[in-house]
């Protein structure tokens, strides 16, 4: 349990006044349309969606996360956190493309791609998805701030999630993304400010930066130092086989749309930028300071690892982060730092919030049930998803128990087997939408038989993550590469309209030489002579 | 450097061309030597510091390579963008 003073009380309440107000204020920019409501009015400097890509993806669940892998595995924990490299490729290839598109959300974009039946269910699928995604993300940030305030005040893990979603839900139902985005940009700023003066501090108090080289050497762990100290090719706790199959994924999977779970909250951060160039710096910019943060966290864990080298309970060791603040920071900074853990933990419910309700609004409600719907029913339709949202967060939120295995299990297994056919259905013209809508359904029956149920009645045996992927990869691709072949090809004409649009990268010679000959596009060379 | 293009219409910048692909080479590595260059100058180690100061010179680099391809895309694509929002809103109600 921590003592709070009025000081940090003070800090607490006049930061969570500040956010919330800041969200409401930008009501009336909010309610004008459901382009308002969902992505600005596609009016941001990059900046903005920058902030809001990096305070989103700071939640109350990443220092726990980072703590957990760094106090693991020393400086080479910082790949397990590399995942989000997946956008030094995006930022310039899928956002440029998706941007482009236009559309409102990833299931939308599956109307602009593909076309027909496929299509549709497509849209449906990955609406009613992402719905669930969102409440489930919801529900273990929630959790993860439960956990928090549980070893903070001895409050029961509900409270925090029930008090701290409903706070943000103010702002989100009364001015949506306007209100998500301008409160990410202070939220951002204070969350970064306040992980680089904490994180300074703990490796203050560890010794400073030669205390803890220092001391690791004295203990035989310089290992941590090093971020390649593989333990071999493929045996140990970081073959070398896992570090190349995470770069696979994480580099490779830029060409993609979909190949990582944080695609979803970037296209909308992509579709609010106010020009192609803005799109892509924001993703790049945004993921930069993640990137930067990651590695400030990591060496004050590394401090903390020297301060208490003997803890074995995963959960223990998870709090390393929180513990440098809560045990070390002075009266009165504490109040700073729980702030900025709100501002952090805000940010994310905020963009999630919204993100869920914009596939409920634009994809189910709008599309599937009321198609003439008026730009004020739409904003209440966004308003009251919203609602469902956070309502349905509480309830996923009390089933949840362990935030690394979930994690893990969201990262690696649920992006498996789906991950070539999201890089496929942007490069490849003749990847149809059958073909990309059996690869999800493979993916979820395979993940589920690899991972627990093949194992539990030891017809498999427990095989390391990086093998879990590549055979989920190669099991999905036995089924969908035939279903792609055995079904037609998109319509030309709609894959035309796309390519014109979207100018994809990859494979699309045919449908490039059927926009020539349409005269739709400018011949190659007659491009470049025009640029003289 | 006149093996990278700077001067870009927009129908040459709508293909993908060796800026593109050089970007993308260049991108992922400052994030590496950004994240270990954080965390080992952090530590005071030297080659840290060195990796950063990689980090920094290939994101200008980059900069330098991609951003007038991405400026030439992005004036020409805001003119055609009014056109296919109303396509979009089409497709979303089901007149198209």
């Amino acid at each position: 349990m921590v003592h709070f003073a009025f000081l940090d009380w003070f800090w607490v309440i006049s930061f969570i006044l500040l956010m919330t107000v800041c969200g409401v204020l930008f009501y009336r920019l909010g309610k004008r349309s459901m382009a308002d409501f969902f992505l600005a009015g596609r009016g941001l400097p990059w900046w903005l969606p920058a902030t809001s890509v990096y305070a989103t993806h700071t939640a109350t669940d990443t220092p726990i996360w980072v703590s957990g892998v760094v106090y693991q595995h020393g400086l080479r924990g910082l790949w397990y956190t590399f995942f989000s490299a997946w956008c030094a490729i995006s930022a310039f290839a899928s956002t440029r493309i998706f941007r482009r598109s236009l559309a409102y959300t990833q299931a939308e974009w599956q109307t602009l791609r593909f076309s027909g039946l496929g299509a549709e269910l497509l849209r449906g699928w990955i609406a009613g998805w992402q719905v669930f995604m969102n409440m489930f993300i919801l529900g273990w940030v929630g959790m993860a701030m439960g956990k928090l305030c549980n070893y903070l005040f001895g409050w029961p893990q509900w409270v925090a999630l029930v008090l701290f979603s409903t706070i943000c839900a103010v702002y989100v139902l009364a001015a949506g993304y306007w209100g998500v985005v301008m409160s990410d940009f202070q939220q951002g700023v204070i969350a970064f400010l306040v992980i680089v003066i904490v994180s300074f501090w703990g490796i203050s108090v560890a010794g400073g930066p030669q205390g803890i080289v220092g001391k690791l050497s004295e203990m035989g762990q310089s290992w941590r130092l090093n971020p390649f100290s593989f333990t071999g090719l493929t045996g140990g706790e970081f073959p070398l086989i896992w570090f190349l199959t995470m770069l696979v994924i994480a580099v490779i999977g830029g060409f993609g749309m979909g190949t990582s779970i944080d695609w979803y909250p970037e296209a909308q951060r992509i579709q609010s930028a106010k020009t192609v160039r803005d799109a892509s710096y924001s993703i790049w910019a945004g993921t930069a300071l993640i990137v930067i943060r990651n590695s400030i966290w990591a060496v004050a864990i590394l401090g903390f690892f020297v301060l208490y080298p003997n803890i074995r309970e995963t959960a223990q060791y998870e709090m390393a982060w929180y513990r440098i603040g809560f045990e070390y920071l002075p009266v009165g900074m504490v109040g700073l730092f729980f702030a900025a853990i709100v501002a952090i933990h805000l940010s994310t419910i905020s963009a999630h919030l919204n993100l869920g309700a914009s596939y409920a609004t634009r994809d189910l409600y709008h599309h599937y049930f009321k198609p003439k719907a008026t730009e004020k029913e739409l904003v209440w339709a966004g308003r009251i998803s919203t609602l469902i949202l956070l309502v349905g967060s509480f309830i996923y939120g009390s089933m949840i128990k362990e935030i690394t295995q979930w994690l893990i299990f969201a990262l690696w297994i649920m992006a498996a087997g789906i991950w070539l056919p999201s890089i496929l259905q942007v490069v490849w013209w003749r990847f149809n939408s059958w073909g990309y809508l059996s690869s999800w359904i493979a993916n979820l029956g395979l993940s589920w038989l690899v991972v627990w149920v093949l194992p539990e009645f030891h017809l498999l045996p427990d095989l390391p993550d990086y093998l879990q992927f590549w055979i989920m990869m190669v099991l999905g691709g036995l089924l969908y590469l035939p279903i792609t072949f055995l079904t037609k090809p998109e319509d030309m004409d709609r894959l035309v309209k796309y390519y014109v649009m979207s100018r994809p990268l990859g494979w699309w010679k045919p449908v490039r030489l059927e926009a020539e000959r349409r005269g739709l596009i400018a011949l190659r060379a007659e491009a470049a002579k025009g640029g003289g | 450097m006149s093996w990278i293009r700077r001067r870009w219409t927009a129908a040459e910048a709508d293909f993908w061309t060796k800026e593109d692909y050089l970007t993308f080479i260049i991108s992922p590595l400052v994030y590496v030597m950004l994240m270990i260059g954080t965390a080992l100058s952090m530590l005071l180690r030297w080659y840290g510091f060195l990796l950063l100061g990689v980090g920094v010179v290939l994101f200008l680099l980059m900069i330098w390579v991609i951003d007038p391809k991405l400026k030439a895309i992005s004036g020409d694509y805001e003119h055609k963008q009014k056109h296919y929002l109303e396509d979009l809103e089409k497709i979303a109600r089901w007149e198209k």
